[in-house]
């Protein structure tokens, strides 16, 4: 017998220790596609929610090049604040997701006069004789401060700003790298920190060091990405623009001797404009892939479209001895899109697959429910398949087999679905052929996604 | 006696300005406009020096160039491309020369005089 479990939970049976529920949210989140400072809100507000683990406030700094900087700090401002906070979260009915969202909004508010505070600290990292807060990161080393008022260790100006007693400082790490600091007290309630509290609290800044790492690896990846892809595009544009324009300077160059007669003359306007219009049509392609926007999604005729696109390839097809053949599933007839950018993504593939059969073959589209949630239009050919070395990676921009190709095709396709809220999924066997699935949501009209 | 270069490149109308050209400069000019047709003028006829583009559909540049090597070793070869990213690749060590195209002929028009003596 197998039983199934959610991957995620939602409701917790009263019996759930706190510390399984706190875990559980902030693990949870990782889940979301919540930002960097979300997710630490969600770490910190699970460590200060009333009914949580007992701490009332907590600040966070985030290490930011060589300075360790104020971030937010959460928790009531007076015990008064706290009563009220704590008298509504306690409400049934209310859980951490509300409080993480009574958080977020007070992170956003104007009236939050803590985290205003804390944001004008900063402290540099890696210095001599460092103070607290900040020698807790540079030592990395969890510390737990007494009786502060009266503690040399303490930076005053911070003193002044928590104001208690007793803190905890909650070093951010991972694999050796300093990333921030959470500073955690009972301001309201005045319950010394337990041994336990500092054990959960130090799992919780361990999720937390290791959050803000994969979050800075994430966006470090995604501008590599970037600046790969810039590259890469600038790389191809240039080429692309090179050609046409070797021609035209070299025959305005011809047009400059003297000795050039009319004829010649003629000749060379007319292949500097044939090249001149060669770059507009390269810069046109080039906008078009760039400024793909869809804008509302139609009802469209798939027969109507079929009949478009085949119009439309008809004479290359039956230079290269291709039959094109339809097939749209009988109750099936509207699907929605867009119908300019899809009729010209269909074009674009139908387009592929002729470049694909030189020596004549079949090309057949098929219209069809997969499910209820999809609908699908398949473009299926006979022809040579896709090489192994470039499968991964048709759908990018600027890939191509084809010498004289831009490679924006399939990666247009990709992009207009996108748009759709569709997807283009792709099977291929060397000598055997290719099939393309455009999926479509089968969705509400008018809608945009 | 004039001396005799093959241009191979698939756009016409840079085959048609190539060979005008070098025509001025006194050489004896033909054009391929693709691998293949270069390999079987080769087969044919003595050039003295071979200009060849690299990306041209079919067969590229780079197999062109091995196989002109096979044919006869000491043909001196330009290539002469819109990417500088070939310098990279190592085949394209084997020509004499590297020409990234340009809207001025000036620097192809002096490595064919530097490889001609």
């Amino acid at each position: 017998m197998i039983e199934r479990h959610h991957l995620l939970l939602h409701d917790f049976p009263p019996e759930t220790s706190k510390e399984l529920q706190l875990f559980s949210i902030i693990a949870q989140s990782f889940f979301q596609p919540f930002s960097l400072i979300d997710n630490l809100l969600v770490i910190l507000t699970a460590l200060t929610a009333g009914p949580g683990l007992g701490f009332n406030r907590a600040m966070l700094f985030l290490a930011d090049g060589n300075k360790l900087k104020g971030e937010f700090w959460l928790g009531p401002a007076s015990a008064a604040e706290a009563d009220s906070i704590w008298r509504i979260l306690s409400t049934p009915g209310i859980g951490y997701y509300e409080i993480i969202e009574h958080n977020r909004s007070l992170l956003t508010s104007d009236a939050d006069s803590l985290t205003k505070r804390l944001k004008k600290i900063s402290y540099p990292l890696h210095q001599e004789n460092s103070l607290i807060p900040s020698v807790a990161t540079s030592s990395k080393e969890i510390m737990l401060v007494k009786d502060a008022w009266n503690e040399p260790l303490v930076d005053r100006r911070f003193q002044e700003v928590i104001g208690v007693d007793e803190f905890l400082c909650i070093p951010l790490l991972a694999q050796e790298e300093v990333l921030g600091e959470i500073i955690l007290d009972n301001a309201i309630t005045r319950l010394p920190i337990q041994s336990r509290d500092i054990e959960l609290a130090s799992i919780c800044g361990l999720f937390a060091g290791n959050y803000i790492y994969t979050a800075k690896l994430q966006k470090r990846i995604v501008e590599m990405k970037k600046v790969a892809a810039i590259g890469e595009m600038a790389m191809f544009v240039t080429h692309q623009l090179r050609n046409p324009l070797v021609t035209i300077g070299g025959f305005a160059d011809q047009l400059l001797d003297p000795r050039t007669g009319a004829k010649k003359l003629k000749r060379n306007l007319q292949i500097i404009r044939s090249e001149i219009r060669r770059l507009e049509k390269i810069l046109l392609r080039l906008t078009q892939f760039l400024r793909i926007e869809v804008k509302e999604m139609v009802p469209v005729d798939v027969q109507e479209m079929f009949k478009l696109v085949v119009n439309a390839v008809k004479p290359r097809a039956a230079s290269r001895k291709v039959s094109i053949t339809t097939e749209v599933e009988p109750g099936l007839s509207i699907i929605l899109c867009d119908p300019i950018h899809v009729g010209e993504a269909l074009r674009n593939v139908v387009d592929n697959a002729l470049d694909a059969l030189p020596g004549g073959g079949k090309i057949h589209l098929r219209a069809y429910r997969k499910n209820k949630e999809w609908t699908v239009i398949s473009v299926q050919d006979t022809g040579k398949g896709i090489p192994e070395s470039i499968k991964g990676k048709i759908f990018e921009a600027f890939v191509s087999t084809k010498e004289k190709s831009m490679g924006l095709g399939l990666a247009y396709v990709k992009r207009v679905m996108d748009a759709c809220g569709g997807r283009i999924e792709v099977e291929s066997a060397e000598d055997k052929g290719t099939i393309f699935k455009l999926c479509f949501k089968t969705g509400e009209r008018g809608s945009k996604k | 006696m004039k001396k005799k270069l093959l241009v191979v490149e698939d756009e016409k109308n840079l085959c048609v300005l190539y060979k005008e050209e070098l025509t001025k400069e006194g050489y004896k000019v033909m054009v391929a406009t693709g691998a293949d047709t270069a390999l079987g003028l080769i087969k044919k006829q003595k050039f003295d020096l071979i200009i060849t583009d690299i990306r041209m559909p079919i067969k590229n540049g780079i197999e062109l160039i091995t196989q002109i090597m096979a044919l006869r070793k000491d043909i001196p070869i330009i290539i002469n491309t819109a990417y500088q990213s070939y310098k990279h690749d190592f085949m394209t060590w084997a020509a004499d020369a590297y020409v990234v195209k340009s809207a001025s002929l000036d620097e192809l028009k002096s490595k064919i005089k530097e490889l001609l003596g």
